[in-house]
């Protein structure tokens, strides 16, 4: 063919193009999306299912019934040689999906054929410090901006049709070590996020950005003594000092370098027009070094989106020795007592205590073990506070002979929780909530340690132990009004990824051997699983599109369990790495 | 049999038709100077269905060899032409990534450019102006290399310093009666998204702005421009202060008065 065949070629794929993007009809993602995400089953536009985060969907085409017939539609490979821990949560918004992989990477899918439409690889300096692997979990969307955090501390913000960036803030110095690697929370125009980094000393913060422009509107430090900021019409004006002063739950200084980062990300109840951001632990670990609460560590914060500030705090483990970060997501959800509707949020701490509070004023209901075995508190009080076992606390290694290691000691659970990140389920279906938790226990032991920018500030030692020789995993089906556990399912090695909910009466999780599971929600019965081919750390996702039901999983093992796992590596080494997206669905009937 | 007769026909139909249609395009005559497989595609891709001409007055100048492929200096001049100037693109035929950059050189700008480029091999490089009267003018020049520049992992890939630097610019001014000339260097790692583990991260776009905030030099970059990579631009006349102003894929954006 000659040159002037080639260029009508050319010209009809750039036609082409053009029409298929049209095709897609993007309408862009507003608040009202957002809001109803949880109501609305085409689309997948909050991490959590809704911004409340029960992750429970209404679809009930694939069931109990017919769950057992589930078949992959497309995979989707990640590519390149980083293939590392994928705990993303897949968004879906009119025929594309938006996911992120590890190291900082977005990538735009067609869900019909799961074809790439555009990726994104942030270049990440070398420097950077996340503690627990190269991790993200997720977008928020936004008109037609694709949002995420980078792990260089950096909110990017993409064009949802070319993943070009729009717009670029930094949030952090990630040479102080802090990171971004949790899904940013999209609340009335503005994107909220929190920041890693509470293993080198850093001073946790939420703050809230215009979606739009990417400008900073407020700053809460979570830390007591710091000053909180918010911007009125470009002018930055002081907001009050996080906890009012410092030096009340903190001696000396170390509320300056005092952690507490909310790396987790948060939930936000429109019914009660608040943010629930959790925060990690106070740094260093050592706790004799801070005597004291050391709010707002390990903790649960109310935060109001309009104003920055904080409207109550419910801490779950004050001074805080075995790095039991608080930020553990605050699911909402509303139930019957006494013919008086309560608004509740659950969580499951780190701890091995699931709490129920009042979610308008923070008031301790209840709380309880779900795990089976906890020793560093003996229970909780009447106001939810833990009753310490002081034997269990790692001993001062001030106390020591020569200065230089305090007394190890046996704690359950072990540092990485009773529950880590991986966020649970709540169903409205059957009251229950879903919680993927691990029994396992640690020798923990005390160091000096002294604050270096840029470098890990723990003044501890450890090493994590299994308590059972079949399981570490277990996935709890637990009453939230009573603490009763329905049922359970045991997992050999550790489960480190979210759980899902459906009108379909089941239950999908991944784990690290690779299965997508389903469970029946009200018996535990497994019901159907399937081999991804690396193991699943991520949050599954169903939508519904031209009348059939999807599910949406992504599978690559990693995360912090294979980088600090002591004695559970055994359990682990075989596992391979990957980095993929699934989706399945019944086969046409 | 007559049947396979009857196909040979019809293609020597098409054939003629298409060589019909090829010298409809009129200028499409011109045989290449440069003898490069990429010119028809490369033309299609930048110029696309415009008319054309090769033109000795865009001049592209590269040295005979290139002793560095990861800097390799170019200097594209259209000065024959200015004031008639719309755009001007670059590119080289053999690079896996052809692009080097679109300018819009404006009325207060000479149309010379000076910059380093990375090659893969030995390449034509090439500038193409878009008159005001709609037509593209292509100069051209042939350069010899060893190869490898645009494969070969950024410096700044082995060596941390950039993290630290990215984006500092160093600048001069010459000035002289009737002009002035800018030339700068920017840090920045400018990688092409082609080596293994190492996502593309380049310097997306380029303003020269006067005091009152109005850009007087515009240009699209593109990976082939080299790792920190140097520019000069001769603006008419010597009076004022100017702004530089870039951003890169990454959506960073640097900025200093000169």
């Amino acid at each position: 063919m000659s040159k002037f065949g080639r260029g009508t070629g050319f010209a009809i794929t750039a036609l082409v193009a053009g029409m298929s993007v049209a095709g897609m009809s993007w309408a862009g993602v507003t608040d009202k999306d957002i809001l109803n995400d949880q109501m609305t089953t085409d689309d997948v536009v909050s991490n959590g299912l809704g911004p409340k985060g029960q992750r429970f969907s209404p679809l009930k085409r694939v069931n109990t019934d017919t769950v057992k017939d589930l078949r992959p539609v497309w995979s989707f490979s990640f590519g390149g040689e980083k293939q590392r821990g994928q705990e993303s949560q897949p968004m879906v918004k009119d025929g594309v999906m938006y996911v992120t992989g590890s190291y900082s990477r977005v990538f735009a899918i067609d869900v019909k054929t799961g074809d790439e439409l555009w990726q994104y690889d942030a270049r990440l300096p070398d420097g950077i410090m996340p503690c627990c692997d190269v991790i993200n979990r997720g977008v928020a969307l936004f008109g037609d901006l694709v949002i995420f955090g980078s792990l260089d501390a950096k909110l990017i913000a993409l064009n949802a049709k070319t993943g070009k960036v729009v717009w670029k803030k930094k949030v952090a110095d990630y040479k102080a070590g802090y990171s971004l690697t949790a899904a940013p929370l999209l609340v009335n125009g503005k994107v909220i996020t929190g920041v890693s980094g509470g293993e080198f000393g850093v001073v946790g913060k939420v703050e809230a950005y215009d979606a739009k422009t990417g400008k900073l509107v407020w700053s809460r430090p979570t830390v007591e003594g710091h000053m909180g900021y918010i911007w009125k019409d470009g002018k930055k004006t002081e907001n009050g000092i996080s906890g009012g002063a410092p030096g009340k739950t903190w001696p000396g200084d170390l509320w300056k370098t005092g952690g507490a980062a909310p790396w987790l990300g948060g939930t936000y109840d429109p019914d009660v027009n608040l943010l629930f951001f959790g925060t990690g632990n106070p740094a260093p670990w050592n706790s004799h070094l801070r005597p004291g609460d050391n709010l707002f560590s390990s903790s649960r914060l109310a935060i109001s989106p309009d104003t920055g500030k904080i409207v109550w705090h419910f801490q779950t483990t004050p001074n805080d020795g075995w790095d039991y970060d608080g930020v553990n997501e605050v699911v909402s959800f509303d139930y019957k007592a006494n013919g008086k509707t309560i608004k509740a949020a659950g969580t499951a701490d780190r701890n091995g205590f699931f709490y129920v509070l009042n979610r308008e004023n923070g008031e301790f209901i209840r709380g309880f073990p779900f795990v089976d075995e906890i020793t560093w508190a003996k229970g909780l009080d009447k106001n939810g506070r833990p009753i310490y076992s002081e034997a269990h606390r790692p001993g001062n290694p001030a106390a020591s002979a020569d200065g230089k290691k305090g007394k190890s000691i046996r704690a359950v659970p072990s540092f990485l929780g009773g529950k880590n990140w991986m966020p649970v389920s709540y169903s409205k279906d059957s009251g229950l909530f879903y919680v993927p938790s691990n029994e396992w226990a640690m020798d923990i032991w005390n160091e000096p340690v002294s604050y270096k920018k840029g470098a890990a500030y723990l003044g501890a030692g450890f090493t994590i132990k299994s308590l059972n020789e079949d399981y570490i995993g277990v996935l709890r089906a637990i009453d939230p009004k009573t603490g009763e556990e329905k049922w359970r399912y045991k997992n050999y090695a550790p489960l480190w990824g979210g759980v899902l909910s459906t009108a379909g009466n089941l239950v999908f999780m991944g784990n690290p051997e690779g299965y997508l599971m389903a469970f029946d929600a009200k018996s535990g019965e497994m019901k159907y699983k399937f081999n991804t081919g690396s193991g699943i750390v991520g949050s599954p996702i169903t939508w519904e599109m031209d009348g059939e039901q999807y599910i949406s999983v992504v599978s690559g093992w990693g995360g912090a369990v294979p980088l600090w796992g002591g004695e559970v590596a055994k359990r682990i080494k075989h596992l391979n790495q990957g980095g993929s997206v699934w989706t399945f669905k019944l086969p046409e009937s | 049999m007559a049947k396979r007769i009857t196909g040979s026909l019809l293609s020597a139909m098409v054939l003629a038709s298409s060589l019909l249609c090829s010298s409809v395009a009129g200028a499409a005559e011109q045989a290449d100077p440069l003898q490069s497989p990429m010119w028809d595609y490369t033309r299609q891709i930048f110029l696309g269905q415009m008319p054309w001409q090769f033109d000795a007055r865009v001049k592209v100048s590269a040295p005979p060899f290139a002793e560095d492929p990861t800097q390799v200096p170019i200097t594209v001049d259209a000065s024959a032409l200015d004031g008639e100037i719309d755009k001007v693109i670059a590119w080289a035929d053999l690079n896996p990534i052809q692009h080097i950059f679109t300018w819009f050189p404006g009325d207060k700008v000479k149309p010379r450019v000076s910059l380093r480029i990375k090659v893969q091999q030995a390449t034509p490089v090439r500038a193409a102006v878009l008159t005001r009267d709609g037509v593209w003018h292509v100069g051209g020049v042939q350069l010899e290399a060893a190869g490898g520049g645009c494969t070969a992992p950024s410096t700044g890939n082995a060596d941390p310093y950039w993290e630290s630097h990215l984006g500092e610019i160093a600048s001069r001014r010459f000035g002289s009666a009737q002009s002035s000339r800018y030339r700068f260097k920017v840090v920045h790692p400018m990688d092409t998204g082609l080596v293994n583990n190492i996502p593309e991260f380049f310097l997306e776009q380029l303003e020269l702005r006067d005091s009152a905030g109005k850009a007087v030099v515009k240009m699209q970059l593109y990976p082939p421009v080299s790792e920190n990579p140097v520019f000069t631009f001769d603006l008419k006349g010597n009076v004022g202060q100017h702004q530089l102003w870039l951003r890169d894929n990454s959506g960073n954006e640097f900025e200093q008065t000169l």
